[in-house]
């Protein structure tokens, strides 16, 4: 009887070769090399492009062992992909692998996105990703003095911007309310508020309950109108 | 032997191994099928021809265009959507620039795996549909976008299935599935537009010496999807940016680097910022100011701005004081015509610092500072901003 851990290393290699891309990305390897070569995680993580693909040719043992830190390590650049002789691509493995991740709650993925909430927040709140407001010197200190004058007065140097759309200080650009509830749509519909749910339950309260209100909000303006 | 083989053009030029899915026919077949609506190249949208890697040729819509905005640009380097629409007022070009516009999402997935095919390749076709139905050719500002999208349209184009689900999730929105004939970065704009903005220029440039960053995810996904030109490095590096750079007379300075990614990571550059800033000035300025003595990084995308210009700071806590300008082909471009640093480019945005730059380049920062001032002094009293465009509201 194989035991959980067992059963888990199998169900998440079969979910990676079921990805319609996975054939895509793992064509065969030479184990060359050149894609590390290239890769700008490797000169400062533990990890390989290499190790990526030959992991996958070995099996669900070796997928598995990636599961945790490994995955997280990638820049997604596609370097790698660019340049394998084979048609590799690494990085998408990784991309799926870490979808995988997400999808499962696996530690490593609450881990990496904890620290993550405030773009996702963003992005399934307002539309897009960064804002000005987040761009805090407490939170960047290590971006150096220009940060606490950059968010002096920054509504005013928001307005001074002669793009209309970008005189806003809580999304990157104004996104219409009807837009918004389209993503609010798509998100729903693709599966995404249950990713979240099943990595930090307590973001998800806080973004459903904030999508909710924008959408009610835009619903009774549009009932308005009719 | 080495200037011969520096010197040498290539006359057909491949990824290595890559073997490119004829998308094009592909899509143009699905859309007489009514499979999917595509978005023509007419002839208001004035293309210009150009060669991609593999030889294809890919029509350049130059005009009549649907500014698909960037996260990261509008966040924090808002002078460089500016630039884009100030070039297009000078040549009197027609574009809309509007808020029903949702991010493209993908620094998120690449950041934190907290999305799938389905969503990446719903919003992808939601924008598309809503520059369809707008008459406008969409124009996608940020690279990650760009490449994101030119992935979404090939598995779109490839999986019957994906379109099926995609589609069902466009009727809920009342839209189509939608795809433009061609997916067009504004650096593909800018390198077909590059003769006429170099007829605009006002300042002389010919000692400046420019280091080009080309973005990652413009040129290495889906990379037989971009422009080469066998003018620019023999046809061995991607065109744009370069191009605009050697038209306006900049000097454009090679580095050993340059084909290194910037060290943004997408999720590293907001919670693993230990990789992103040793990457940046290690791999990238160092070899920037101390091999090419470089006075500004040129870069063409979003996030490789960021991490390029924001990282430098830190380095001074182990002695490596770099202090190089980094700001995007189109900026640099804007400032060699003219442009107000201040009040258009919004270099106060950027943290390395510029004003060296500008004196090199003959612009009188000093008299555009004030003048920048007095102005958020006035709108500070109420005065109306100045706008390059009137904001259409629904």
């Amino acid at each position: 009887m194989p035991d959980d851990k067992d059963r888990e290393k199998h169900e998440i290699f079969e979910e990676l070769r079921a990805d319609p891309r996975y054939h895509d990305f793992v064509r065969g390897c030479l184990n060359c090399g050149v894609c590390t070569g290239w890769c700008p995680s490797h000169r400062f993580f533990d990890y390989a492009p290499r190790i990526v693909i030959q992991n996958c040719l070995a099996g669900e043992d070796r997928v598995y062992g990636m599961m945790g830190e490994y995955i997280w390590a990638c820049a997604q650049c596609f370097s790698c992909a660019m340049v394998c002789p084979f048609n590799n691509n690494p990085g998408g493995v990784v991309a799926i692998l870490r979808e995988i991740a997400v999808r499962r709650g696996m530690m490593s993925a609450k881990r990496v996105l904890k620290p993550y909430s405030r773009v996702l927040l963003k992005v399934m709140t307002f539309g897009n990703q960064v804002s000005p407001d987040m761009i805090q010197p407490d939170f960047f200190p290590d971006w150096g003095p220009k940060i606490p004058w950059a968010q002096e007065d920054l509504e005013l140097k928001r307005q001074a911007i002669p793009v209309p759309t970008l005189r806003t200080v809580e999304s990157a650009w104004k996104v219409a309310e009807s837009t918004m509830n389209e993503l609010y749509t798509i998100n729903k519909e693709a599966g995404i508020f249950d990713l979240v749910e099943v990595n930090d339950p307590g973001l998800a309260e806080v973004i459903e309950d904030d999508v909710q209100d924008k959408v009610a909000a835009y619903l009774a303006e549009e009932a308005k109108k009719e | 032997m080495i200037t011969d083989l520096a010197r040498m053009r290539v006359p057909s030029r491949k990824a290595p191994g890559k073997k490119p899915f004829p998308f094009h026919e592909e899509l143009l077949e699905l859309g007489e099928k009514g499979e999917v609506i595509v978005i023509p190249i007419k002839e208001e949208n004035r293309p210009v021809e150009v060669e991609c890697l593999d030889g294809r040729k890919k029509r350049i819509p130059t005009n009549k265009l649907w500014h698909h905005k960037s996260c990261g640009q509008c966040g924090n380097i808002p002078g460089y959507p500016a630039s884009i629409m100030w070039f297009m007022n000078r040549f009197g070009l027609e574009y809309l620039d509007e808020t029903n516009q949702t991010s493209c999402t993908a620094w998120n997935y690449h950041g934190s795996g907290t999305s799938n095919v389905l969503a990446l390749a719903a919003v992808a076709s939601r924008n598309f549909h809503r520059a369809y139905e707008t008459g406008y050719y969409p124009l996608i500002h940020c690279g990650t976008s760009f490449g994101n999208y030119k992935e979404m349209r090939n598995l779109l184009v490839e999986h019957k299935e994906l379109r099926d689900e995609v589609r069902k999730i466009m009727h809920k929105l009342g839209r189509e599935l939608v795809l433009p004939e061609e997916i067009v970065h504004y650096s593909e704009w800018l390198h077909v537009m590059r003769h006429d903005i170099a007829k605009l220029r006002t300042q002389d440039v010919s000692q400046v010496v420019t280091t080009v960053h080309p973005a990652c995810h413009t040129w290495k996904m889906i990379p037989e999807d971009y422009i080469y030109d066998t003018d620019v490095y023999g046809g061995r590096r991607p065109a744009p940016t370069t191009s605009v750079l050697l038209a306006l007379g900049a000097q454009v300075a090679d580095y050993s680097t340059w084909n290194d990614c910037c060290g943004f990571g997408f999720r590293h550059i907001l919670t693993e910022r230990e990789f992103s800033r040793s990457f940046a000035v290690n791999r990238k300025i160092k070899p920037m100011v101390e091999e090419a003595h470089s006075d500004v990084c040129v870069t063409q995308d979003t996030g490789c701005t960021t991490t390029l210009d924001k990282c430098q700071w830190i380095g001074r806590a182990h002695g490596m004081k770099y202090e190089l300008p980094v700001m995007a082909d189109v900026q640099f471009a804007a400032l060699a015509c003219g442009a107000d640093p201040f009040k258009l480019v919004q270099l106060v945005w950027h943290t390395a610092e510029w004003r060296p730059l500008l004196e090199k380049m003959g612009i009188d920062w000093r008299k555009y500072e004030g003048e920048y001032k007095e102005y958020l002094e006035k709108l500070r009293s109420g005065a109306q901003p100045e706008s390059l465009y009137e904001l259409k509201v629904e």
